[in-house]
């Protein structure tokens, strides 16, 4: 199994849930897997080309997949998975 | 920092610093991509900032928030892995506002802090840049733990 971890935003997708567990041989199979174990996840993470959005990073054991093998990098039991949202903030005055 | 800052002024900058032994060297400008489609969704901000951020332009939105482009900040944590330096500090304009940091930065960098570990950072200190005195900009430094902001010491080297 493949431990993923969930940030934050994405965790109303997961029940609230800020680590699932999957099965996949690589990054794309586990997004796939995401989204059907939580419908959205891949609207979120990938853009209509497939492409992972810039506003988000997959780490694979502390490793970035855009410097692997994107989402073709392979999986295999026992890693560990950590998707990454966009550092942010914002000024709150103008709420 | 503070030439980036007026360069993309009236929009929020934002970037990162790094060095070694406390002392930064290194300036990484990072794009903000808040005017992107769908940007607002995956960091973090509040549900009430997520539907105030969908009603403004892309050019509002650059205005009063920032996302920072997650390739640009990888190609930068390499870069400052490769280079034996430490990250130190994550900066950010508010081209209207103080230099202090608003809820939705206190919320978002309480919500990194389980983050920085596991991809193999420090937590850093956050930098804020107030341009509401255009001739006078105003820097500030915090650490943000569980919450609660603190001053950072800084000094500037000649």
């Amino acid at each position: 199994m493949i431990k993923v971890r969930i940030p934050t935003p994405l965790r109303p997708l997961t029940k609230g849930q800020g680590e699932v567990e999957t099965k996949a041989a690589s990054v794309l199979e586990m997004i796939e897997a995401l989204n059907t174990a939580h419908p959205g996840m891949k609207d979120r993470l990938c853009d209509d080309t497939g492409e992972l959005r810039r506003f988000v990073n997959i780490y694979v054991n502390e490793e970035d997949i855009r410097f692997l093998k994107g989402k073709e990098t392979s999986l295999k039991d026992g890693d560990e998975v950590s998707i990454v949202p966009a550092i942010a903030g914002g000024t709150s005055c103008h709420m | 920092m503070v030439a980036h800052a007026r360069e993309l002024d009236p929009y929020e900058c934002c970037g990162l610093l790094a060095g070694t032994n406390g002392v930064v060297s290194h300036l990484y400008r990072i794009k903000n991509i808040v005017a992107l489609e769908g940007a607002e969704k995956l960091s973090s901000f509040d549900p009430a900032k997520v539907a105030h951020l969908e009603r403004l332009s892309p050019a509002e939105r650059a205005e009063i928030a920032f996302v920072m482009d997650m390739q640009d900040f990888s190609v930068a944590k390499k870069d400052i892995r490769n280079k034996g330096l430490e990250l130190q500090v994550v900066y950010h304009s508010h081209p209207h506002d103080p230099a202090r940091p608003s809820t939705t930065d206190i919320k978002i960098a309480t919500d990194y802090e389980e983050i920085w570990p596991k991809i193999n950072l420090p937590i850093p200190a956050y930098l804020l840049i107030s341009l509401m005195e255009k001739s006078k900009p105003d820097i500030r430094g915090y650490w943000i733990t569980e919450g609660m902001v603190t001053q950072a010491h800084i000094t500037t080297l000649a």
